[in-house]
């Protein structure tokens, strides 16, 4: 199957809108303001197994069947430690989590749902809706070729309870598959088309946007791949810290996702965070940050030092973290660059410790010149013994990513 | 349903927050918060017209849409387009243009990696409101460091950097 960039960019406005309608939803139902913080869409491996579908560690959720203008199943999945909080604000008595969580689960997701299918001018039906959790394999139960991929929205509501949710849809063959195709199946011409000339402003209908969509184009398998390879990346960086401080670390996430450079910042939020910020040269160029949170990189600093530094992020720990960047950058781009068989190298380490997002917001800005949305390698990589945890943003030049993946399909 | 909107006896209600996100902007007519976070190169533009009570906020990645290779169907992105936006936002809710006023915030250089985005957002955002004839009342711009701004009722604009300290600029 082949993926369209451009068209995955399609469909996260379409999640965003779909977003705020559960937002909304959730909003009547709870009488707390909420509000859509982030929305990204990564697409998953067929056969991950049903956890990794729908959300990353314990969840709780609805799955419900789709026919009509979309057609396969769809789950919501709330975190299990945070879908508490949702429950709270509930009228009534919520001391029935099952049925609590069926019933917020569903509003939220037929609001989502809404949003597509205000878009495709088309209705969607749902099936009741049906509890799962992240250790129940009907989570990914399917209907149809089991070879398609699994689409993952995620999004971040801002409230009095931080809430993640993630909705993961399991397409058979529908109009939305051709989305991320790019292009539009015959005979439904009009329900694709319709909800590009919408969303991309009408490039993509015309000959030109065609043309245009041709050069953007990379097999599925490619962009599977390369998100292996970021998998893989992390594992080297992983093994260079241990091998540099002797301290146990693993890589907890590692996933490929597509997001609008404008919610990178969101994304890495208002705490403040020290790390590095690197620039990346070769094919593909861009840029990478690793951040911690303060209180981590104090103490994976300290873990590195010989003696306790004068300050907690003085000078001592700023060298110390800009080495732990220097290993864990050469690791994840020797992985990469080894197999996509270009040449990648970085630039020196260059220090920063402010409110998160500001770290971020120039070199999104830089990006954002010339592309709108942007790949994000989130790697979460823990190291034991200390509780420091970080996380990597790298954000590569879109066309010269998409170059990089067409050549893996087509060598 | 509970309702959060508290009784006569209760405390007064909290002024509804609006968040303005990267390369967006918006306007209210109210005594709603408007509220933006995470400005490192970026920019914020409060403009208000205070006898209206009608006041908006942008924040802007980029200085002008002219330099910048996609289409630009978010005027948001940019300084330039951002503010006629916003300034366009404004009179349609009600504001008279010749009763504007800006403040600043934002345009840090945070990182020597890229090009001085900060105060180039900066240059931008002060020509294009000396050309609409927008005094500049406030401002807390450049330096390296990242800022989070609140705009509230009064039309002060308050920001706070990573060291949680909070104050008003002036």
């Amino acid at each position: 199957m082949r993926v369209d960039v451009r068209a995955l960019g399609a469909c996260n406005r379409l999640a965003e809108r779909g977003a705020e309608r559960a937002a909304a939803a959730l909003t009547d139902l709870t009488g707390t303001a909420l509000a859509v913080e982030v929305t990204g869409v990564s697409v998953a491996a067929a056969g991950d197994s049903p956890a990794a579908v729908a959300a990353d560690g314990e969840w709780v959720g609805v799955r419900v069947g789709l026919s009509g203008g979309l057609s396969g199943a769809a789950v919501l999945a709330f975190d299990a430690d945070r879908v508490d909080g949702l429950l709270e604000l509930l009228p009534g008595d919520a001391s029935l989590r099952h049925s609590a969580v069926t019933e917020v689960g569903n509003i939220a997701l037929g609001g989502f749902l809404d949003g597509f299918a205000n878009h495709l001018g088309r209705a969607i039906e749902l099936t009741p809706p049906q509890y799962v959790s992240a250790d129940d394999p009907v989570a990914s139960t399917r209907e149809g070729s089991t070879d398609d991929p699994v689409f993952r929205f995620e999004s971040r509501l801002e409230a009095a309870t931080n809430l993640d949710f993630s909705i993961a849809l399991l397409p058979a063959a529908t109009p939305f598959r051709d989305l991320a195709r790019g292009r539009p199946r015959s005979g439904e011409a009009n329900v694709a088309e319709g909800a590009f000339s919408e969303v991309l402003g009408g490039d993509i209908v015309t000959g030109a946007g065609h043309a245009e969509a041709a050069t953007t184009g990379v097999t599925y398998d490619a962009l599977l791949r390369f998100a292996s390879l970021a998998a893989e990346g992390s594992e080297t960086a992983a093994a260079n810290i241990e091998a540099m401080t002797g301290l146990k670390t693993t890589v907890d996430v590692s996933r490929l996702r597509f997001v609008p450079l404008t919610d990178v910042p969101a994304a890495v939020g208002t705490a403040p965070h020290a790390g590095t910020v690197f620039e990346l040269h070769g094919e593909p160029s861009g840029y990478l940050a690793i951040l911690f949170t303060e209180p981590s990189a104090a103490r994976v600093a300290d873990a590195m030092l010989p003696m306790e530094p004068d300050e907690p992020l003085g000078e001592m720990a700023e060298h110390a973290l800009c080495e732990l960047g220097n290993v864990m950058t050469s690791g994840l781009i020797d992985g990469w660059a080894n197999v996509l068989e270009t040449s990648i190298s970085h630039s020196p380490p260059e220090f920063v410790h402010d409110i998160g997002a500001a770290t971020v917001s120039p070199l999104v800005a830089a990006l954002s010149r010339r592309q709108d949305y942007g790949f994000v390698v989130d790697a979460t990589i823990r190291t034991r013994g200390v509780e420091a945890r970080c996380d990597v943003y790298v954000l590569p030049d879109e066309r010269e990513l998409v170059a990089v993946l067409r050549r893996l399909a087509d060598p | 349903m509970t309702s959060l909107t508290p009784g006569e006896d209760g405390p007064p209600a909290r002024p509804r927050r609006v968040r303005v996100g990267v390369g967006d902007l918006a306007v209210v007519a109210d005594d709603a918060t408007l509220t933006t976070s995470g400005l490192g190169s970026c920019i914020a533009v409060a403009i208000a017209d205070r006898r209206a009570g009608v006041r908006g906020l942008l924040h802007a990645m980029l200085p002008s849409a002219a330099r910048s290779r996609p289409a630009a169907p978010r005027p948001g992105k940019y300084v330039d387009t951002g503010i006629d936006a916003l300034v366009d936002g404004l009179v349609a809710a009600g504001a008279v243009s010749t009763r504007l006023d800006a403040q600043l915030v934002g345009g840090a250089e945070l990182l020597d990696l890229t090009a001085a985005v900060g105060p180039q957002n900066i240059d931008r955002a002060r020509q294009r409101l000396n050309a609409a004839s927008i005094p500049i009342v406030a401002s807390d711009v450049g330096a390296d460091v990242g800022r989070t701004v609140r705009f509230v009722a009064s039309g002060d604009v308050v920001v706070r950097a990573a060291d949680g300290f909070e104050r008003t600029i002036e």
